[in-house]
């Protein structure tokens, strides 16, 4: 046990000189200790059990020690067998200990950050987007639904040409539906709908009344009223002007989530899933609201809602429906839950309504890219 | 610069002992633990890495101690994010408003100009606490930094370093960069006359038109370019194109001068407690070449473990992805387990990546600052007392919410 003592250097956490002080082991309180003698100093004691090895170190002059707790002092002792002996009679000398008003303060915080995050995120947001969105101007959303809508022509159609479908009796059946879908329902905006010549089953809606059918939506409907079901879906996004909102709610969020995984590689993936589930229940709670805005809006127009169902049966049998777990990630809500609420919330039946459009209309609606 | 002499017995040298093999197996075990966690373990990851560079830089062989833990990181980052996540929603939501309630889809300048503005939002919330959060992350490295047993110190006064930052940023860009002197020696000074050892202060002396010296080549940089861009309307292209080459290059090389100019001639002209001196004899051609390189071998390094691990995918029999199915088509036919793989080998490939960097570039560029810097009067030190704990409860928080401040 090195009775002779061992030199070895110490700062003592008061001034910035450095100590040769001589260390030995001794009993102290029923244990051992660290004796450290100090020419014209008290001796120290430092109990075994309190000892702790600074660790994680590049530099190779020997044994780091440190009491638990802060005592700045530090203790270096020479590689050798005092040091084996010293790892030998320690044993604490690896124990972290994290202090329970630490823990407490970790555990409160982590619950403030969780809190603000969700609270910002799902709460703040979307409320205060909602708001807002009403007090943009009708004008400038008109403004930023043109733009939106002449890139997208753009976009899709690779600059070419325009993708804008026209022709005069295409345009009054078009005309037509809008009148009989909205001619009872007080809308807000002036419906601006045009056709782009694009193979896809697919329409959207942007900000100022801007709605856009693709005429592969017209050529896999089999009637009219498919149509309108989808024109009235897209006027639900209209009139609770859907796209202004996730606009701002995109805005609002931007950053929030990539701050809470950081920048490193294994966040990447995280960040994009949370992304994800955030965007698709928000996307699918608005969809639902936009189909329910749909079927009353149909009813009021005296049409039944029952081949929207139809229509999206169809779309379901070409696509797959989403079931599980990835029916959460996605956009829009289950196929096949969206159609049976379409006929569900039929009123009118399928044998004594009045078409929305006659046979010869339908005939020039299905032309109007040609 | 006059060499002060390396052989004078009143100079401290600075030692560096890091070494490139236990580095690269700390930091291997980082980003490990760092993916497995998601994340989580980042806060621990810095810590260690830490503890081993100052361990490995040692003061007249006493070398440094880094005494943060992940624990008060984590918690610092908490408290950021419970604040920051409230803040920046609401104030990128009013912004956003504001740019959609003024929309102008004309073709005016002005109207792009304030759109480009507005899609930079986030930046615009962001800009300020960048600065906050960088000066209390070097108050809370500082203040877990000791030598000898004594504590760095750094003072609180971190919105003044906010206003003084974004008014010389200002002045740097409207200046075209001819103030970038002014900026680094102001901001310096700022950062270094708060800043302690113990009980002594330092102080940053010198003037910043003194830091026009290490704008030299930046300078050559662009006369070089300019004359390139003129020669090439001329008809003189074949001339005018490898000029402006060769003036990027010399521009990447003149940033490496004048970090390592402003680094040198700032150190000279710092003083601890009046007594205390400095010199650095840093080299521009040594820094630049060790980066060059570094980089290099960082990257011939990840090249090959991309290739181990494309290696393994072959003879897993990974290599029959149809990539002319439509997106969803795709994500049908392809097996799970080869999803899995493709992510584990990106994850592996970014880390390894930044681990190699670690040991290839930043540690042999730290390790020449280090012991080409030399301490004026060490017995000045001697004298020094210690100080009081730093309790700093939202240590660095801020700057690793918005991830900002030192790589280090």
């Amino acid at each position: 046990m090195f009775d002779q003592g061992v030199s070895a250097k110490f700062f003592d956490g008061q001034s910035a000189r450095s100590h040769s002080v001589l260390v030995r082991v001794v009993d102290h309180e029923n244990g051992s200790a660290l004796l450290i003698e100090q020419d014209g100093q008290e001796p120290r004691h430092w109990p075994t059990p309190h000892l702790r090895e600074l660790r994680h170190q590049a530099r190779d002059e020997g044994i780091v020690l440190r009491l638990d707790g802060s005592d700045p002092a530090r203790l270096i002792i020479p590689h050798g067998p005092a040091e084996d002996i010293i790892r030998k009679i320690s044993p604490n000398l690896h124990q972290r200990h994290v202090p329970k008003s630490m823990q407490r303060k970790l555990l409160f915080w982590a619950g403030g950050a969780i809190a603000s995050v969700v609270l910002i995120l799902l709460v703040i947001l979307p409320a205060l987007s909602g708001q807002l969105a009403k007090m943009v101007p009708l004008s400038r959303e008109i403004a930023m639904g043109r733009t939106a809508v002449e890139q997208i022509d753009k976009y899709l159609g690779k600059s070419k040409t325009s993708l804008v479908c026209h022709n005069e009796a295409g345009d009054l059946a078009v005309a037509k539906m809008i009148t009989r879908l909205t001619s009872r329902a007080n809308l807000p905006y002036q419906l601006n709908v045009r056709v782009f010549n694009y193979d896809l089953e697919n329409a959207f809606a942007v900000p100022g009344g801007y709605i856009v059918l693709f005429s592969g939506l017209i050529k896999a409907a089999d009637t009219p009223e498919e149509v309108a079901g989808v024109l009235a879906h897209e006027i639900g996004h209209v009139v609770h002007r859907d796209s202004t909102r996730r606009t701002l709610r995109t805005a609002g969020s931007a950053g929030i989530i990539g701050m809470v995984f950081g920048d490193f590689a294994g966040g990447f993936a995280a960040l994009a899933v949370t992304k994800q589930l955030i965007n698709a229940q928000y996307s699918q709670g608005a969809e639902s609201s936009a189909d329910d805005f749909a079927h009353e809006l149909l009813a009021r127009a005296e049409l039944p809602s029952a081949p929207m169902g139809v229509f999206f049966d169809k779309l379901k049998k070409k696509y797959g429906g989403k079931t599980g777990l990835m029916s959460h990630l996605a956009s829009h809500p289950e196929l096949g839950k969206r159609a049976d609420k379409a006929r569900a919330a039929s009123t009118v039946s399928l044998d004594s309504f009045r078409p929305i459009l006659s046979a010869a209309e339908w005939s020039d609606l299905r032309k109007i890219c040609k | 610069m006059p060499d002060r002499s390396t052989q004078t017995p009143h100079c401290m040298d600075i030692v560096y002992r890091g070494k490139m093999l236990p580095f690269f197996r700390l930091m291997l075990v980082n980003v490990a633990l760092t993916v497995v966690t998601l994340g989580v373990y980042r806060f621990w990851a810095k810590t260690r890495m830490r503890r081993y560079l100052w361990s490995a830089i040692a003061p007249g062989y006493d070398p440094l101690e880094y005494t943060g833990n992940g624990v008060e990181k984590l918690l610092g980052f908490l408290i950021a994010v419970a604040f920051l996540a409230v803040y920046l929603g609401l104030f990128q939501l009013f912004l956003g408003f504001l740019g959609l309630s003024l929309f102008n889809a004309s073709d005016d300048p002005a109207a792009k100009v304030f759109h480009l503005v507005l899609a930079q939002a986030s930046l615009i919330a962001v800009v300020p606490f960048l600065f906050y959060a960088q000066y209390r992350a070097r108050r809370y490295i500082l203040s877990r930094t000791r030598w000898r047993g004594i504590r760095f110190g750094v003072d609180p006064d971190a919105w003044g370093y906010v206003w003084r930052a974004l008014a010389h940023w200002l002045l740097t860009i409207l200046s075209l960069g001819l103030l970038l002197p002014r900026q680094t020696f102001w901001l310096e000074k700022y950062k270094i006359d708060r800043t302690w050892y113990g009980n002594a202060q330092f102080v940053q002396g010198g003037s910043w038109p003194m830091l026009y010296r290490g704008m030299k080549h930046l300078i050559i940089a662009i006369g070089i370019m300019i004359i390139g861009g003129i020669l090439i309307p001329f008809g003189t292209t074949l001339l005018g194109i490898p000029l402006i080459v060769l003036g990027v290059i010399w521009f990447i090389y003149g940033y490496f001068h004048y970090r390592v100019t402003c680094f040198k001639l700032l150190a000279a002209h710092k003083k601890l407690d009046n007594t205390v001196g400095f010199i650095a004899n840093a080299r521009t051609d040594k820094v630049f070449w060790k980066t060059v390189f570094g980089i290099f071998f960082a990257g011939l390094s990840t090249v090959i473990a991309l290739m181990v691990l494309g290696l393994i995918a072959i003879t897993l029999g990974f290599d029959n992805f149809d990539l002319d199915a439509n997106v969803t088509g795709a994500m049908a036919t392809l097996d799970p387990f080869q999803i899995a793989y493709a992510i584990f080998s990106y994850l592996v490939i970014m880390g390894l990546g930044s681990v190699f960097y670690s040991i290839f570039v930043s540690q042999p560029v730290l390790a020449h600052y280090v012991t080409t810097t030399m301490i004026e009067n060490p017995a000045a030190l001697m004298d020094i007392q210690q100080r009081s704990r730093d309790e700093m409860v939202e240590a660095e928080g801020f700057a690793d919410a918005l991830d900002v401040g030192a790589a280090i």
